[in-house]
């Protein structure tokens, strides 16, 4: 079986709302490569990020500084193997491919910021949280891990949550971007009636 | 809903984080006596006042830090990660 | 609408819009822009509902969001605000509180008994005899003066929640909170501005020409801003710890309230005053008002309060009444100047004001009484930052004492002055609020690991150099010679408080519990003064010595469905579970995870598995990737077993127990290379001991080399069990050798199944039959477990459920953390023996554990069968004594077996039943008590596990 094929917990989408202010979109297929490495290792060094913060390699990947010590590369569909072998392993090093174990959305518009701070207590105002910005924190009362990632110059979020809250997450963001236009299919309600 | 300074990741919110107690030390448990072990496990000072607390910050860089804070004002001096 | 005036300068009705609705049945009409309240009065009401004790009619006292007499029925809402809900057209508005109706009321008969709704009634008379409390309920329920909810029918749909971060929150849009939000947003800080009422204005809306001009030249100055972002119709609610402000929004598109929940560098309190009424015999006769509710009914929306008017002022607010009332065509009987000491001593008549008696003994005629006597400080929000404010003899109101530097004053809570003076302590205190919040944010955006560093300087702090606002002289006008209402929403009067007072409870707050002053839906806006001047004089201190209630959260109600927004509960799915429900299973609610239960009759699963090959979702099965040479030592920390010779390619069974020696997780860990690990946990544990591992890892031994990273949805576990797995594995493995000899039991092999690679497969038996339990990454794992089924259906291949996992497992006496052992159950309860090992350096609880496996009283778990196999005791029925109700344990599970065919339990039974062959008691739910052994081991079939390991 290829990457390619792979079953994603949200099998809808991407939604849009008519004026354009949001977009939802599932990117469960996303290449997720986890590295864990200490400060001193090569590893380290090659992904050249601290945490917090991102930045787009030659290879058009996003290698993120996740958490302290702690990196996740993201990168098209079926790029696990690509990615994992440009990480030094000298050392005590991890590298696991996490693609099936993380549910993904990428949600963009001028109105993104405002529909995600329904759900979020975190400040996603552009001061705080810039474009290239890397951080985690709850979403719809699901832990999430983020990276601000702006696509032609228009705001826009990757978020990934463990897999089995995939459904519930996109249900819940969907649901908190209808204040903004957003229609929801039937069935992926938050309050079904 | 008050602010941990989380050393890692910056000022959050506490539901985002564990608050792990206070700061107490573990006796060696091949040679403690029960007494100590229990006192290990159940007594704390919990004063009206300054204490040393760990807390773990589940939701963001999932790394246990300390802090002191007066549990009469929740006034937070002091963040080291652990 | 016979209450209507001509044109007012400055009404906010639209006169072109009518809006038609019914009050009590009767068809009425308002205008846009009428609140319900006026408009009800404007069609020629004077009485809106029932007192809640002594069921005294009421009408309007303050005519806004206070008015503890406006609390209407609307629809399907109960206690709706009167007196600033805006009007809509066909609403169906009704009084609450009447029995039988508005006009007859029975319940006012308390008036005459009222001595037995004195102080302290709920507590000197529905003590005893307590077992008639539930009769008591049930009469007072009948007195109690909310409205009715109909939930079932109700339209209003999902509430709604929102976070905002703003430098500066300004708590009320007066002059002085308008200036406050310009001036900090002209300094560069985002504002928050949250005004109570519809409009921006605060009392400049009821004021002159000029006072209005002023209110709508700031007003469309603060709209246009910026950095201001305005929220009307909108209340701070409550203010916490580091600035966390609850602003309940009510009025907004998507919701019929939202919570905003803010987080602000610094608060501004411009929450200006709220008027007192005088306490005097018969004050709460409808007629009675409030100077700022005259004013307001006229020159807000146009409506005449009366007809012929007593009023007693103190100030400029009643010499304003007075005016405007004289415009309105009302007739001034009288007005008494209490700075000159003329004052109400009381007033007559049932239904409307008739006479009025002064202190100079005259009888007045008049349908209208206006006070305007003085103003309560709504400190509110200054209390919740820990304020305790002061009384100042010579403003006759309460003052801030000391503000934590992130919350400031200004506005009428901070002093008096015209509306020039009160806008520049406005901006003053704006200009502070920006310079301390901008230094926030900068420490903000300099300590965020996202942020970056900020691209600007720290602003130099500066001092608070304001200009104080004055205090002006105002008479202590509280309380006439005679008694009358304090808390108008309670029915307590000052009387009670005296009588109160007399009986011990002297002082404010115990006071307050005692007689439930200030306690009803007014939270002491109106009252709390008043009722600490009656103390003061009841005790003969001077009021400063009183002392007030502390105000708490919330400022004015908030319902509960705007606390509870939306529902977020998060719920977790394997890969399968869409699967499990196109094929019929019954849900199961497992913690978070939504599991199949069974997928029709989960004895004939549980017999298929025994017979032929079942398959199971087990993917909620915490699961850990362990990877670094000193995975074995963080093993025989947290596990009560050995790990360090663990070979590559071997699973094992560890169980956990906490620091305190009570069982706490366990589950099977394996091998699959030098430095890398699998582990199991519990569905339940799996969070908290993740969080564990690191905390070990991180303040313990950070020397060790160890990764931990969470794989549970990651790998959906399936498990293939019964005597036919092994065949049905065979055909669709690649690379792994299946053969007893090459894989045997308690064996981790990784490989392909059914063409995905990277599965890892290990050889257990919780079922206790041959089974191996495959991980396979979830984006692949609906097409492993259709291909399964299908590659299956000659071996009998057939799903099964949570349910029937739970039969197979007790008929193999496997027991389950949490289940068949429980807080306080240690390793010794769960039998743990063979597997605990005391000479390790250092193993979670191991002092807990030596002294444990000292003691001979702790509970033992046994299985247990009832001599009747047909009975089936419940799970958590007591194992007692004999015929006496001693209890010596208890069942911890039960089934049906569908192999043995009789019932079979697990249970904890005191060490002196814990031999095999002892005949024991359980005692069931209806009372019966049966007889049980116990049995020699927990398995009840194959207890030597032969079929597994075939």
């Amino acid at each position: 079986m290829s990457e390619t094929t792979m079953h994603s917990p949200v099998d809808v989408g991407p939604l849009t709302s008519p004026d354009g202010g949001v977009t939802l979109a599932d990117a469960y297929a996303t290449t997720k490569i986890q590295v864990r490495a200490g400060a001193a290792t090569a590893a380290a060094a090659a992904l050249g990020v601290s945490y917090g913060r991102s930045r787009r390699n030659a290879d058009g990947d996003l290698v993120c500084g996740t958490r302290p010590d702690e990196w996740t590369i993201y990168g098209d569909p079926g790029r696990s193997g690509a990615i994992s072998a440009t990480v030094p392993t000298e050392g005590f090093v991890t590298v696991i491919d996490i693609t099936h174990g993380r549910a993904m959305l990428r949600i963009s518009g001028a109105n993104a910021t405002s529909a995600l701070s329904k759900i979020c207590n975190l400040d996603l105002s552009d001061e705080l949280t810039p474009n290239g910005a890397v951080f985690s924190g709850s979403l719809g009362a699901v832990g999430c891990d983020w990276v601000r990632d702006d696509q032609g110059g228009q705001t826009s979020f990757l978020i990934s949550c463990e897999r089995s809250f995939g459904k519930f997450l996109f249900i819940a963001v969907a649901d908190a971007c209808t204040e903004f236009g957003l229609s929801i299919p039937a069935g992926w309600e938050l309050h079904p009636h | 809903m008050i602010i941990v300074p989380c050393p890692n990741c910056g000022p959050r919110n506490s539901g985002d984080l564990r608050p792990a107690g206070e700061v107490i030390s573990r006796p060696d448990p091949a040679t403690c006596s029960l007494s100590e072990w229990r006192e290990y496990l159940y007594m704390r000072p919990n004063p009206a006042g300054w204490v040393t607390e760990t807390w773990y910050c589940r939701g963001g860089c999932r790394r246990y830090f300390t802090i002191e804070r007066n549990t009469a004002t929740n006034e937070i001096r002091g963040q080291e990660a652990s | 609408m016979t209450n209507r005036l001509p044109a007012q300068p400055g009404e906010v009705i639209d006169r072109s819009t009518s809006l038609s609705f019914t009050w009590n049945g009767k068809q009425m009409t308002g205008y846009e822009g009428d609140t319900i309240a006026s408009a009800i009065a404007a069609n020629g009401v004077d009485v809106f509902g029932r007192s809640m004790k002594y069921h005294r009619r009421r009408g309007i006292l303050t005519a806004d969001h206070w008015d503890p007499n406006l609390f209407l029925q609307v629809g399907d809402e109960p206690n709706v605000r009167a007196g600033s809900r805006k009007l809509q057209a066909g609403m169906v508005v009704s009084t609450q509180n009447v029995w039988p109706s508005l006009k007859f009321d029975l319940a006012a008969s308390n008036q005459l008994v009222g001595r037995f709704l004195s102080s302290g009634f709920y507590y000197k008379t529905f003590m005893r005899p307590q077992f008639l409390w539930p009769l008591y309920q049930k009469i007072l329920r009948k007195f109690a003066p909310g409205g009715e909810i109909h939930w079932e029918t109700s339209t209003h749909g999902a509430y709604d929640k929102r976070y905002v971060h703003p430098d500066v929150l300004v708590a009320g849009g007066g002059p002085a909170g308008m200036g406050a939000a310009l001036a900090a947003a002209d300094a560069g800080a985002s504002v928050l501005l949250v005004e109570h009422y519809t409009e921006l204005g605060g009392h400049l809306r009821w004021g002159d020409d000029a006072q209005r001009a002023k209110a709508a030249e700031l007003a469309a100055a603060c709209e246009a801003h910026a950095n201001i972002e305005v929220l009307v119709d909108s209340t701070v609610t409550g203010r916490y710890d580091h600035n966390w402000i609850a602003v309940n929004q009510r009025s907004h598109a998507t919701a019929p309230e939202r919570l905003v929940k803010a987080r602000a560098g610094v608060m501004v309190v411009a929450a200006g005053l709220i008027e007192r009424p005088y306490v005097f015999a018969g004050n709460d006769t409808p007629g009675v008002i409030l100077a700022g509710a005259a004013r307001r009914l006229i020159n807000l929306f146009s409506v005449k309060p009366g007809t012929k008017a007593v009023v007693m002022t103190a100030n400029e607010e009643g010499d304003g009444a007075v005016a405007d009332l004289e415009r309105a065509g009302v007739e001034i009987v009288a007005v008494l100047d209490a700075r000159k000491g003329e004052s109400i001593v009381a007033v007559e008549g049932r239904g409307r004001v008739s006479k009025v008696q002064v202190n100079d003994g005259r009888m007045l005629s008049a349908d209208t009484v206006v006070t305007a006597t003085g103003w309560t400080a709504p400190t509110s929000l200054l209390n919740m930052g820990g304020d305790r404010p002061v009384y100042d003899p010579v403003a006759a109101r309460y003052f801030s004492n000391s503000l934590p530097s992130n919350i400031l004053a200004t506005g009428g809570i901070a002093g008096d002055g015209s509306t020039a003076e009160l806008e520049a302590h406005g901006r003053a205190t704006g200009e502070l609020a920006a310079n301390r919040s901008l230094r926030r944010r900068h420490d903000r955006v300099s300590q965020t690991a996202r942020s970056g560093a900020p691209t600007w300087a720290k602003p130099e702090e500066v001092a608070d150099s304001r200009t104080p606002l004055a205090r002006n002289p105002h008479p202590e006008c509280y309380r006439s010679t005679t008694h009358g209402m304090v808390d108008f929403s309670e029915d307590v009067s000052s009387k009670d408080l005296v009588q109160a007072s007399k009986e011990g409870f002297d002082s404010i707050e115990l006071m307050k519990r005692y007689t439930t002053v200030t306690m009803g839906p007014s939270q002491g806006k109106l009252e709390t003064v008043n009722a600490a001047s009656v103390l003061a004089e009841a005790n003969g201190v001077e009021m400063a010595d009183i002392g007030t209630t502390v105000w708490r959260p919330p400022y004015s109600p908030i319902s509960l469905g705007a606390l509870a927004g939306r529902i977020l509960e998060p719920v977790r799915r394997s890969a399968l579970q869409d699967w499990h429900e196109a094929h019929g299973s019954t849900p199961l609610l497992a913690g978070q995870w939504v599991r199949p239960d069974q997928y029709g009759d989960a004895m004939a699963e549980a017999a298929n598995v025994r017979a032929n090959v079942g398959l199971i979702d087990v993917t909620p099965l915490g699961k850990l990737d362990l990877r670094g040479a000193d995975v074995p030592k963080l093993l025989e920390l947290v596990y009560v077993n050995k790990w360090q010779k663990l070979d590559v390619g071997r699973v094992r069974y560890g169980a956990m127990v906490a620091e305190d020696g009570v069982v706490s997780d366990d589950g099977v860990t394996g091998r699959l290379g030098e430095d890398h690990w699998l582990m199991t946990t519990t569905s339940s544990g799996a969070g908290a001991i993740w969080e564990m591992l690191e905390d070990w890892l991180q303040t313990a031994h950070p020397e060790w080399d160890v990764h931990v990273t969470a794989v549970t949805g990651g790998l959906t576990s399936i498990n293939v069990a019964g005597p036919n797995s092994r065949t049905l594995l065979e055909r669709l493995t690649e690379g792994v050798d299946l053969s007893a000899d090459a894989f045997p039991y308690f064996s981790v092999r990784t490989g392909k199944v059914a063409g995905v690679s990277d599965c890892i497969i290990w050889r257990i038996g919780f079922t206790g039959e041959l089974s191996y339990e495959v991980h396979v990454p979830s984006g692949h794992a609906l097409h492993v477990w259709e291909t399964l089924l299908e590659t299956g259906v000659d071996l009998g291949c057939a799903p099964f459920g949570v349910e029937a996992q739970r039969i197979l497992r007790l008929e193999k006496g496997h027991y389950i953390v949490g289940q068949d052992t429980d807080g306080l159950s240690k390793a010794p309860t769960a039998g743990l023996g063979g597997l605990v090992k005391l000479d390790k350096p250092d193993t979670l609880g191991l002092p807990e554990l030596k002294h444990a496996y000292g003691r001979d009283d702790l509970p033992i778990l046994v299985g247990i069968q009832t001599v009747d196999g047909s009975i089936v005791p419940e799970e958590a029925a007591q194992i007692v004594d004999g015929d006496q109700n001693t209890i010596l344990g208890r069942i911890t599970s039960s089934r049906m077996s569908p192999t043995l065919g009789r019932s079979i339990c697990l249970g904890q039974v005191d060490p002196s039943l814990s031999a095999a062959g002892t005949e024991i008691t359980v005692l069931m739910a209806d009372g019966r008590r049966i007889k049980a052994l116990v049995q020699e081991h927990h398995a009840h079939f194959d207890h030597e596990g032969a079929r597994q390991r075939v």
